[in-house]
């Protein structure tokens, strides 16, 4: 309970809370004052005076700023008092003098707070008729924001923004007086990765979205809320759609979520929704080595459910796969696996990042949660590349609350630069870097008493043994030591690739010596890569995570779908594509997954099966090799809901919906093809007869008449989703609790045994791959979602293969000069970047580049994010070529 | 150092300043160099050594002397006689002076400025006390004047609530213009809570023709550092920052050196006279901008970031440079401390009126026969500093206006000649004390147009964070422009009233708060003039062109033609 005191405004007492700004506190009880440089979560700043109300200060009327005023007992104000009202029409006279009021071509028209305190609180006539001041128009302050000065009434939002959420003052005002311009700094155009919620902030029209600008009228729009899938944090955006197009995107305030914050990525990466590209009908390939024609819904589902069924009778389901991803919907997501597993029979579905990676499925405890940390410990990645939003809250925490940041990362990342410690390794060494803590932390007698009682504790100390630490790290385990309120977040690079196991089982050692473990926290990558899991889009586990093996949760299961599932566990990812490019799996179902751009194995396996079938939304690498293009449709044409990464099931509703289209929903298409799927395995090998519909029993199962309907029997097929609906999601979605999961499959994770440190071969010294490839996500790179829009070239990371500059002065490289690099599976040829913050003996090349070249070094998705590779100068030759 | 070595240095010093039968002082203040100080220092030494006077007659370059139009000045001191000031002094007559006076006794008659004059004698010197007379390069020469023993007596004798106290006592108020009681303020930051605190010298003087806190931090930087670190003792601080404007080189070139010497010696740094307090001072050197002498910019300045004001409070005694309680006080202000500290409460309190205590210092200037700095006791009357101290306004002249506190302050009419300078008094006027600029202006000044000059003072160095400054200062000045150049109308001089009161009270620091100040002044003493720019267009001073139609009054009467022919007719469509 606030502690509250009484106010007086206008002759009328208030209980407020005590300390509050009077702004806020008159919101309270219904005196909305206007404002434009006070914003609820910017520092107050008093320098719009739009806000004068008066003040009895020592029996003296007096104009103060409402939104630099805490109240305090006894206060007395007059808001609507002739001075008081008078000094506010004074301020918007003044503020319009050099506004242009340009306002039928500005984007704000209509949703514009000038516009609308002038109707309100503004004096009607003007008596100057000055000249206007004339200043700088369309005047980029980045790719993706143009300035307006002369629309700008320098109320400073975006720069406190910048400052205070991003930490990154890009914008300052310059000159004086009525001279007074926003800018950014001479040659250092604004580049925060969240710098478009300025757009939002800016109270004129003065910051114009350059993706968006002259699109939309705010009036004319449809606008739906929905959330933004770019990334695992689930930002609640809200799609203003006009004539079946996404036209903008905003943010939308979840406290719990983003504040009221999105990223860059969030914000202007859309166009894919509208793409020219866009598939909008099926595709066939009538025989291997022809062409893809157009053909129709019927033909082709009919066409998938009969080959899929048929290999699946003839070479055993075990020869059919399918590969979703972790972008898809749960309600796509979890009728890929029931289609695989109910019809085909199959265990084998995953996704990319699934299998591969030793995830601990309940994600983060809540995001906001690290606010109230006093030490982050950032092991294996990088929020300001990977979760923007979620790094301005970790910036908050460290600038607000005096929290340090531990690093651990084989790049000297951003957030380097705040206080902390920052440990670099190497890919591979990850292992032994969590050793070196965990020694340092059993130096310590308190440490060592507590651990004691863990199971396992002796194994691991005798592993350990008793080399010194460093300096790097002392310091880190003195940080850990220190901390009130340590949280340790880990991302998928971490827990992926060969040493997976023995990285997890090092970290939380290192944890639970350091008494965290329960604050140890993975960061899913992708907007559904918790609900992928939980819908059981992986090749050993159910919906609700019940492993395959467990006959209850399997036979529950059975029970729900109506059919007999599966009892082995199918292939992973990259073991389909093995088992793909080997003749053992012979048909192939793609749902958003694309393994051809990931490289020529990937590549080379498709062409391998017998019938490949992809669902896309563009007609992808793997699209152009399939026997069936099913078009699918955007997050933004459905509804869907998605788990991100602290379990907020969250629904993105359908904002929009292309007329001349014939692509469909995912759930829908799966919907389809089941019914279509034939009941008798017999029927299908007779090839060119018509197909019965609604033959076989399980396709009764089948009979979803919308996406809220496959989310209905999610709730009974998952547990955790247990109660959830479509309208009981609401605005702000539900997160699946974390304390439930005491005593279910997930219970296994939270074990406090302590793993003894598996003996490791000593890595190989001066090899002929001398340096460590390091792969990364950032956040603008080119994706296929990234790749529809013309935004890319001018904010998409370079295309190179970064080096420390020591390395290269070694190498005799300069910047721009064409190398080569080759791993033990691939060659790539890039230009080179030199940069400081790679580390000596490691190189860095983003995912996702054209081409695919951090892919094809790795080889596979699951070898984790390093390879040992060589770099030589110059383009391939052709004695060098690999294979 | 300890307090015994002060007094040996200081004895030392006596020592060798007696040993020498003259010492002739030169002025080496910007003033006085501007109009050629240096040569004549070289003179007047080059004419001792030729004369192989060297053993017994010492150059010595001092502070300001005062009547900065009469500079270069020199002041002849020979033991046992009454000092004796030359005026203009050029190479040629340092050459008499060195021949005539101090080798022949016989003065220069024709350069003696009469120290008899009331310039020197309306004056009570308790700031300027050392100005003129000691080297400002030489730590010697203020400890000769029992530099340093304040502190020295505050730290071994003083609690810090006894030194905030005495400062109470003595009813000082801060010299920058405001007059908020100087104890209490100390006061205040001495029981803020808070581990870290700060003490500020403003010497942002930023006022059109001031230069007080110039002179003082040219003249006699030891004193203001002695001073900052009493105040450092009393508050709780160890750290002191001394924000000097850009355009005073000279000024932190000595601050800079008093600081690293005074620094050797133990008498700022760590443990300050062997005592257990510590206090460092460092310089920030403003960059030109005005506002920065508003105290919140000027601490946002110091912190590196734009010199631009924030609301208030919270105040610089609760929170102020890094979040932490900081003092800040004008250059003046702490001029004033070391000779409350030495001479005590009482012997201060005794100086000036009953809620003005003391001295101020002003720099006078405009059409008066000595223009230059003055220091005076608060309460002497205006008529006395022109007319006294100044001369005058010259024959055939009139005196029109005093105008005080720069683009802050007011004009005083000479209906109110004989109003004391004080706060209260000069505030009833619409003026304020200001910092200390006094100009003084004579029937040829033109009003508005002296408002006007002000107001883009104003309109230039506006911050252009709030909005009433940034738009209405331009706003204001428009209207300036128009009635000085003829072409406004009579709602302009309503409106410009309007604004006004608007800016004064709705703009967020001083700056715009106070720059209606000249124009709400002069409209109060001097509206006819404005009614005659506007009615009549004719400017009686003569000073405006007024070469402009009234084009919104031409607007205006437009539709009421229209309206009067029932069309609109062909000359005008």
């Amino acid at each position: 309970m606030p502690d509250l005191i009484t106010i007086t405004i206008d002759d009328v007492e208030y209980k407020v809370p005590n300390g509050m700004l009077l702004t806020d506190a008159a919101k309270l009880i219904n005196i909305d004052i206007p404002v434009f440089c006070s914003h609820p979560k910017l520092d107050p700043l008093g320098a719009c005076r739009m806000c004068l109300v008066e003040q009895d200060v020592r029996g003296r009327w007096m104009i103060v700023t409402a939104c630099t005023i805490r109240v305090a007992e006894g206060m007395k104000f007059r808001y609507a008092s002739p001075a008081a009202t008078q000094a506010r029409e004074d301020t918007l006279e003044f503020l319009l003098i050099n506004h242009p009021l340009d306002c039928p071509i500005c984007d704000k028209g209509g949703e514009c707070p000038l516009q609308d305190q002038t109707l309100k609180h503004g004096p009607g006539v003007s008596q100057f008729q000055e000249i206007k001041n004339h200043k700088a128009k369309r005047y980029p302050i980045s790719d993706l924001i143009m300035l307006d000065q002369e629309r700008c009434i320098i109320c400073w939002r975006c720069i406190r923004y910048l400052e205070e959420w991003e930490d990154k003052p890009q914008l300052g005002l310059f000159h004086r007086g009525d001279r007074s311009v926003i800018d950014f700094f001479p040659g250092q155009p604004v580049d925060a990765k969240t710098s478009g919620n300025i757009i939002e902030l800016c109270p004129v029209g003065a910051l114009t979205n350059r993706v968006s600008r002259f699109r939309y009228r705010p009036w004319d729009t449809k606008n739906i809320d929905s959330i933004c899938v770019h990334c695992s944090q689930g930002c609640n955006v809200r799609l203003d759609g006009r004539i079946h197009q996404l036209r903008r995107v905003v943010a939308r305030e979840n406290m719990a979520v983003n504040d009221e914050w999105i990223c860059d990525k969030g914000r202007f990466i859309h166009a894919f929704a509208d793409a020219p590209e866009r598939l909008t009908t099926p595709l066939i390939r009538d025989h291997k080595g022809g062409e893809l024609r157009e053909a129709g819904w019927e033909e082709a589902l009919a066409l998938v459910a009969q080959r899929l069924a048929f290999t699946a009778d003839v070479q055993g389901p075990a020869a059919v796969g399918a590969l979703g991803s972790a972008k898809l919907s749960n309600e796509a997501a979890y009728l890929l696996q029931k289609l695989m597993r109910g019809l085909v029979g199959s265990n084998n579905v995953d996704h990319r990042g699934g299998a591969a990676v030793l995830a601990d499925p309940r994600g983060l405890s809540a995001i906001r949660d690290v606010e109230q940390a006093d030490l982050i410990v950032l092991a294996g990645v990088d929020p300001a590349e990977e979760q923007p939003v979620l790094a301005t809250f970790i910036r908050r925490a460290v600038r607000r609350r005096g929290a340090k940041l531990l690093i651990l990362h084989p790049r000297q990342i951003e957030d380097t630069r705040y206080p902390g410690a920052y440990l670099p390794y190497k890919p591979g060494q990850e292992a032994a870097l969590f050793e070196g803590l965990s020694r340092g932390l059993l130096q310590e007698a308190r440490v060592k008493e507590r651990a004691a009682r863990l199971a396992g504790f002796a194994d691991l100390v005798d592993g350990l043994g008793n080399a010194a630490v460093d300096a790097a790290g002392a310091e880190a385990v003195r940080l850990m030591l220190s901390a009130q309120r340590p949280m340790i977040l880990y991302g998928p690079a971490l827990v992926s690739g060969r040493a997976a196991a023995a990285n997890r089982a090092s970290l939380m050692n290192f944890a639970l010596l350091a008494g965290c473990v329960e604050r140890t926290f993975y960061l899913a990558p992708e907007a559904n890569s918790v609900g992928a899991r939980d819908m059981g889009l992986l090749p050993a586990s159910l919906p609700g995570h019940a492993a395959i093996g467990d006959a209850p949760g399997r036979e529950r299961l059975e029970r729900l779908w109506g059919v007999k599932l599966p009892t082995q566990p199918g292939l992973g990812y990259d073991e389909m594509l093995e088992a793909a490019a080997a003749g053992r799996l012979r048909a192939l179902y793609l749902v958003g997954s694309d393994p051809a751009s990931q490289g020529p194995a990937g590549q080379a396996a498709l062409q391998k099966v017998d019938f490949l079938v992809v669902q896309e939304l563009f007609l992808t690498e793997s699209a152009k090799l399939a026997d069936v293009v099913l078009p699918a449709v955007s997050w933004a044409e459905t509804d869907g809901t998605f788990t991100n990464l602290e379990r907020r099931v969250q629904r993105a509703a359908q904002a929009i919906a292309n007329p001349h289209s014939q692509a469909a929903p995912d759930w829908l298409i799966f919907t389809e093809m089941a019914k279509l799927w034939p009941a008798v395995a017999g029927e299908a090998k007779a090839e060119g007869k018509k197909s019965k519909r609604k033959s076989s029993g399980a396709a009764r199962q089948w009979g979803y008449g919308s996406a809220a309907e496959v989310l209905d029997e999610i709730t009974r097929a998952a547990p955790m989703y247990d109660k959830l609906s479509w309208d009981a999601l609401g605005d702000e979605g539900t997160q699946w609790p974390l304390a439930d999961a005491a005593g279910s499959p997930l219970s296994a994770v939270a074990s406090r045994r302590l793993t003894p440190p598996e003996r490791r071969s000593v890595a190989p010294g001066r090899d002929e791959y001398p340096y460590a490839l390091v792969a990364g996500q950032v956040l603008f790179d080119y994706g296929t979602l990234m790749r529809q829009t013309e935004v890319t070239e001018r904010v998409a990371a370079p295309v190179a293969v970064s080096i420390n500059p020591a390395d290269a002065a070694r190498e005799k490289l300069a910047a721009g000069q064409p190398v080569s690099i080759s791993s033990a599976v691939g060659q790539v040829v890039l230009p080179v970047r030199l940069d400081e913050t790679v580390q000596p003996g490691t190189l860095w090349i983003p995912y996702s580049l054209p081409g695919a070249p951090a892919e094809t070094l790795l080889g596979s998705v699951s070898a984790g994010s390093g390879a040992r590779v060589r770099i030589a100068p110059g383009a391939l030759s052709s004695s060098e070529k690999v294979g | 150092m300890k307090r015994s070595d002060l007094q040996a240095m200081a004895r030392r010093e006596l020592e060798r300043q007696q040993a020498v039968r003259c010492r002739l002082l030169c002025c080496a203040s910007t003033p006085c160099l501007s109009s050629g100080a240096a040569t004549v220092q070289q003179a007047l030494e080059q004419a001792v050594t030729d004369n192989k006077l060297d053993a017994e007659v010492a150059v010595v370059s001092t502070g300001c002397m005062g009547p900065c139009s009469r500079g270069p000045m020199v002041t002849v001191q020979v033991a046992g006689q009454e000092d004796i000031y030359y005026e203009n002094v050029t190479p040629e007559s340092a050459q008499r002076i060195v021949v005539e006076h101090v080798m022949a006794n016989q003065p220069v008659a024709e350069k003696i400025m009469p120290s008899d004059l009331p310039f020197f004698a309306k004056q009570h010197k308790i700031v300027l006390a050392n100005s003129g007379l000691i080297d400002p390069e030489r730590l010697e020469d203020y400890v000769a004047r029992d530099g340093y023993s304040a502190l020295a007596h505050a730290l071994r004798e003083m609690t810090p609530e006894e030194v905030c106290a005495e400062i109470s006592k003595s009813g000082l108020r801060g010299r920058g213009g405001a007059g908020y009681p100087t104890g209490l303020k100390w006061d205040l930051v001495r029981k803020a809570p808070g581990e870290k605190k700060y003490v500020i010298a403003n010497g942002d003087e930023g006022d059109p023709g001031a230069y007080m806190d110039r002179t003082l931090m040219e003249s006699d930087p030891h004193r203001l550092l002695e001073g900052m670190a009493i105040a450092g003792y009393a508050v709780g601080a160890d750290q002191g920052f001394l924000y000097v404007r850009g355009e005073y080189p000279i000024a932190a070139k000595r601050l800079e050196k008093a600081i690293r010497t005074a620094e050797r010696r133990g008498l700022l740094g760590s443990r300050v006279l062997e005592s257990s307090f510590s206090f460092r001072i460092d310089i920030r050197i403003g960059a030109g901008a005005f506002v920065c002498g508003e105290e919140t910019a000027l601490m946002a300045s110091i912190m590196g970031r734009r010199g631009q004001p924030t609301p208030r409070p919270p105040y610089p005694a609760q929170s102020g440079l890094w979040e932490c309680p900081t003092l800040i006080n004008n250059v003046e202000t702490f001029g004033n401390i070391v000779p409350i500290i030495a001479h005590g409460a009482d012997w201060f309190a005794s100086v000036g009126t009953a809620k003005s205590k003391g001295s101020k210092i002003f720099a006078l200037a405009g059409k008066v026969d000595t223009t230059g700095l003055i220091e005076v006791p608060m309460g002497i009357t205006l008529r006395e500093v022109i007319y006294d101290i100044g001369g005058g306004v010259g024959e055939g002249h009139t005196f029109k206006a005093a105008q005080t506190g720069g683009p802050s302050g007011g004009c005083i009419p000479a209906e109110h000649l004989d109003t004391p300078m004080d706060y209260e008094s000069l505030r009833a006027l619409g003026a304020i004390m200001g910092s200390g600029g006094l100009i003084v202006m004579d029937n040829a000044s033109c009003m508005p147009d002296v408002a006007k000059f002000f107001m883009e003072f104003c309109t230039d160095e506006s911050c252009g964070k709030c909005v009433p400054c940034r738009v209405g200062t331009v706003q204001m000045h428009r209207i300036l422009e128009r009635i000085t150049n003829g072409s406004a109308t009579a709602a302009d001089l309503q409106i410009l009233e309007e604004l006004c009161t608007m800016v004064q009270e709705t703009s967020l620091c001083g700056l715009g708060q106070s720059a209606p100040n000249p124009v709400l002044s002069t409209l109060r003493f001097y509206r006819e003039e404005y009614e005659a720019h506007i009615q009549r267009r004719e400017c009686p001073a003569g000073v405006c062109k007024m070469t402009e139609a009234p084009t919104l009054a031409l607007m205006e009467a437009l539709p009421r033609r229209i309206r009067e022919l029932g069309t609109i007719p062909m000359s005008l469509a």
